[in-house]
């Protein structure tokens, strides 16, 4: 049999290639195919498909050579040629017109890259349509908090009695621990650290590199790592059945590694993951702890709605009944019915897995910091306001730019050419710019992509392998292009070729108001922008000053001090002895982001459940108030001297006026929380014995919540306050006492300042990204100023001239020339302010304490906004006011 | 750019077509291509500078008969015409004219 060249190459060239060629490329590709194999098929073949892949080239293409012959090509070619040869014969305009285009579009493409990875968040996991979490709403004394995480039967009351779910998972929230392999002294921290169902890998379609994902996490004691937390003790083939020890305690067996999770998930930074039975409270039936953020999978065609409707059941079937057994009187009624006169409830709600990133901003044990869908607004209004400044500078520039053309628009028509064609060779103007600055705006994104990341905190690539993206570039540079010709084009195309030619002024007053309202606008949008900086940065000012009610200034904190063991008393008093350590306190409940806790007090012999008092609880030691400086409004601090302050409580302010009482009075009052207890006579009971001054544990977005602080606990942090000083010899001493009684652990410390910043990170964020837009937006509404003035100046050079011969100063004529861009930079003033100022008004509503903004804020942008447009403006009046009046006159 | 100006493959190619007027064809033009110079070169590179060659009016292409070679389809025979003669002849005439002038050069020993 004869040997068959390859089909689908033939195919291919028989595709693509003219068929006046067709026959005898075939023939010669087919005959040296046929010589070759008979010393070596494969190079046949190969030479084969390389002799069609060379003859792939425009010449000899079907398309290509039919598409040469048409009228409209050809016509389109001229265009083109046309549009280049125009764009270099005025380089400033053009400079001025693709530079300003690039710029927007490279901020908005920026800007859409970033929602895209905002809006893709938690989508990657297998099912993630039909995945949902299970949050609680509670409102207690007025305030309402939303938590992720919920109580523990909840899983498996919903594994037996809701059939709807194909898979429940619960994971754990859990403290950063210390983790090292068996024979190794040196401790890791892990901050990022969950418990997890066994089915968890199978929930979120999650595949482990080694180990079965099946059962990875069934037994206690095991622990998957991410492969970047593997890597840090083990070679990654080494790491499956390595024994590891948490915390200087306990011995775990690595089950299983994985892959790192995904940027844009909510398990962003978590590494280590340790199966659920390990905790002590895992099985526990309390349902008033909520340490479990539970997902649940539903089946394909279930509706949210069902998975609401039964969440709203779980309530009375199992948490009252659980309540009741414990708290005399309760029952179903009753409890609805205190719900109803107090206005206070707690209900157990659901969030889509898709949502949780943008729609559960404020949530509280959520794993990792979610932002909030009104930033993305927010910055997709101002990528459109980008985009718009950028095509109206574009628009414009080429309306004033018209009247130049107005002789060549004139000839064209004498010379036949119609307006349809007219207008096509302007949009082909455009659009040629809007491809330039395309290719431009690609170039500039992905430099400065690098410093966004880092601003912002993402890992965000341009997708240059994706050609859906190539694709929605090409079209938005297209309507684009079509969108800001379009104006300049059909005006330009209407003059009367007479009128053009003679060279008076075609564009009528038509062409002048829609630039003098087009500048108004693109002002107005930069002054929008700036006010909103302004307000910004006076919120994130005011927040980061604002009197916190404690000392945050020269606290360092030491993490994971429970290290020193029994020691920690001994290792505090010895810290006590530095010159430099003012005070010391040992406490794992801090102001700034630490553990919290929270407690169901009940006033002295009033176990009625109306009474129930949930509010936070800290436990602290006896230097804690003095060391970060809380101050009292009644009552005393706790006392080594007082053998009785082991069962004494200081409360905040927020609880006394929650009891209703005045602090004074809230002094010597009794609350227990050892209310489970059958005997009630032996309840232990605690004693206030003062009231500590408000101070801010939350972020300011919230209010001061009812605290209440005992002493005791097993603390984990140590609060070294310092004196001013040389703070790098200070720590070098402290790290010195550390190594003595915590040999081998890692000395983890920072300043609680940084950590108080660091809260508002978000917002910092979100202000600088806010800064660079804005800059950027004035920017570009400065070209365009530029240009027009440039422009205008150019136009009126003969009046000038005429002006200057007649005897008016360089200070007359630069003064005519600008006052007319600051009447409408004034009018952008006046329509701006107050919309933005309303606006403004609304993002500040979000934070419990806040600015009102200030009159002199609007003052300072209106003025800003004047000294730009003067200095962009003036520059060019000032140049043609000096010229010489003989150059503008000898021309006619 | 000249409606006459010849590359430097492109005057080899014309070389080969008139050196086998009527008889040269894609694959024929290849192998004697290949031999002279001792370097491979692919199929589509002559049919490029046969192309534009044609366009160009150097030379003029027929069709052959039907053979049971080649999966049965037809060879394309080149042959020079008298503009593309003109041009070689051109070519060579300058080529010679300059290599006359080369004095007598000697490298040494």
């Amino acid at each position: 049999m004869k040997a068959q060249p390859p089909k689908r190459a033939i195919k291919f060239l028989r595709w693509f290639c003219r068929e006046d060629y067709l026959e005898e490329f075939e023939g010669d590709l087919i005959e040296l195919f046929e010589k070759h194999f008979e010393t070596s098929p494969k190079k046949a073949r190969r030479k084969f498909f390389w002799g069609v892949m060379r003859s792939f080239r425009p010449g000899f293409m079907k398309a290509f050579y039919k598409v040469n012959y048409s009228i409209t090509t050809a016509m389109f070619k001229n265009n083109l040629k046309v549009a280049w040869r125009n764009a270099l014969r005025q380089p400033f305009f053009t400079f001025l017109n693709t530079s300003g285009l690039a710029i927007g579009m490279a901020g908005a493409l920026i800007i859409t890259l970033f929602l895209h990875d905002e809006l893709s968040f938690n989508k990657m996991f297998a099912d993630a349509d039909r995945i949902y979490r299970v949050n609680i709403d509670n409102r207690t004394a007025g305030e309402t908090n939303h938590f992720a995480a919920v109580s523990s039967p909840l899983a498996n009351v919903m594994q037996s009695d809701f059939p709807q779910a194909e898979m429940i998972t619960r994971l754990r929230v859990s403290n950063s621990i210390l983790l090292k392999a068996v024979d190794v002294e040196q401790n890791v921290k892990e901050d990022y650290v969950a418990g997890a169902d066994s089915t968890f890998f199978e929930m979120f379609g999650l595949k482990l590199l080694y180990g079965n994902a099946k059962n990875a996490l069934e037994k206690p004691n095991a622990i998957v790592l991410t492969k970047t937390a593997a890597l840090k003790h083990f070679d990654l083939d080494e790491a499956l059945g390595q024994s590891m020890v948490l915390n200087n305690d306990e011995v775990y067996v690595v089950t299983g590694v994985m892959d790192d999770l995904p940027k844009n998930s909510f398990l962003r930074n978590h590494q280590v993951f340790i199966s659920l039975s390990s905790f002590d409270d895992a099985k526990s039936l309390a349902w008033n702890t909520w340490s479990f953020p539970t997902f649940v999978k539903l089946r394909t065609n279930v509706t949210q709605e069902s998975l609401q409707a039964y969440l709203s059941t779980v309530k009375d079937r199992y948490l009252i009944p659980w309540a009741m057994t414990f708290m005399p009187g309760l029952t179903v009624e009753s409890a609805r019915e205190m719900e109803k006169s107090s206005g206070d409830f707690m209900r157990f709600t659901s969030i889509a897995l898709t949502d949780i990133h943008l729609h559960s901003p404020n949530i509280e044990d959520e794993l990792s910091t979610n932002s909030d869908i009104q930033n993305v607004y927010i910055l997709a209004a101002v990528g459109l306001f980008l985009i718009l400044l950028a095509c109206v500078n574009f628009m414009n520039l080429s309306t004033a730019r018209s009247l130049k053309r107005a002789k060549e628009v004139g000839v064209r028509k004498t010379l036949g050419s119609s307006r349809s064609g007219l207008i096509k060779q302007f949009l082909t103007e455009s659009t040629l710019v809007a491809f330039v600055a395309l290719v431009l705006a690609i170039a500039i994104a992905a430099l400065s992509l690098p410093y966004f990341n880092q601003l912002a905190g993402k890992a965000i690539s341009i997708p240059f392998g994706n050609p859906l993206f190539w694709l929605a570039l090409l079209g938005v540079s297209l309507v684009l292009g079509f969108g800001s010709g379009s104006y300049p084009a059909f005006l330009m195309s209407k003059f009367a070729p007479i009128k053009g030619m003679k060279g008076g002024d075609v564009n009528g007053n038509g062409g002048r108001t829609v630039i003098n309202s087009l500048v108004v606008v693109q002002f107005a949008i930069s002054l929008f922008l700036m006010l909103g900086t302004f307000v910004v940065f006076q919120q994130l000012n005011f927040i980061q000053n604002k009197d916190l009610g404690y000392q945050k200034d020269q606290v360092l904190i030491i993490d994971d001090v429970d290290a020193t063991g029994k020691q920690i008393e001994a290792f505090k008093n010895q810290l006590k002895t530095i010159a430099q350590v003012e005070n010391a306190s040992l406490s794992s409940y801090l102001p700034t982001p630490s553990s919290r806790g929270a407690t169901t007090l009940f006033p002295d012999k009033s176990l009625g459940s109306e009474n129930a008092l949930i509010i936070g609880s800290w436990d602290i030691d006896y230097d804690y108030l003095s060391t970060l400086g809380l101050e009292l409004v009644a009552g005393r601090d706790f006392n080594r001297k007082f053998a009785t302050d082991s069962s004494a409580m200081i409360l905040n302010e927020s609880t006394a006026v929650l009891l209703g009482l005045s602090p004074e009075e809230a002094i010597g009052m009794r609350f227990t929380n050892d209310f489970h207890r059958e005997d009630k006579e032996n309840m232990r009971y605690f004693t206030v014995i003062g009231v500590v001054k408000n101070f801010h544990f939350e972020t300011l977005r919230n209010s001061i919540d009812a605290l209440s602080l005992t002493l005791g606990g097993k603390p984990k942090k140590m609060l070294v306050k310092l004196n001013a000083g040389d703070f790098s010899k200070g720590i070098s001493e402290l790290e010195t006492v550390w190594e003595k009684f915590a040999p081998g652990q890692p000395f983890n410390y920072y300043f609680m300042d940084d950590s108080f910043n660091n809260t508002y990170d978000a917002e910092q964020r979100l202000g600088k990204i806010f800064v660079i837009f804005t800059s950027l937006s004035i920017f570009i509404a400065c070209l365009g100023l530029f240009g027009l003035a440039a422009f205008n100046a150019e136009k009126r050079a003969k009046e000038i001239s005429i002006r200057k011969v007649l005897g008016a100063s360089i200070g007359q004529i630069t003064y005519k020339l600008s006052i007319d861009f600051l009447k409408l930079v004034g009018l952008a003033t006046i329509v701006s302010l107050p919309l933005a100022g309303y606006f403004m008004n609304r993002w500040l509503q979000d934070f419990s304490y806040r600015i009102e903004v200030p009159w002199w804020v609007y003052l300072l942008t209106a003025f800003m906004a004047v000294v730009i447009s003067i200095l962009t403006v003036s520059f060019q009046s000032t140049k043609a006011a000096m010229s010489s009046p003989i150059k503008a006159l000898k021309q006619e | 750019m000249s409606e006459h100006s010849l590359g430097e493959f492109e005057e080899l190619v014309l070389l080969l077509v008139a050196a086998n007027n009527k008889e040269a064809y894609g694959v024929l033009i290849l192998e004697n291509l290949e031999e002279k110079l001792g370097k491979k070169v692919n199929v589509s590179a002559v049919h490029v500078a046969l192309k534009r060659m044609e366009n160009k009016g150097f030379v003029e292409s027929s069709y052959g008969g039907i053979t049971h070679e080649r999966g049965g389809r037809r060879k394309k025979y080149y042959s020079i015409t008298s503009i593309g003669k003109k041009v070689l002849d051109q070519q060579y005439e300058v080529r010679n004219s300059i290599y006359q002038q080369i004095p007598k050069i000697s490298f040494g020993q």
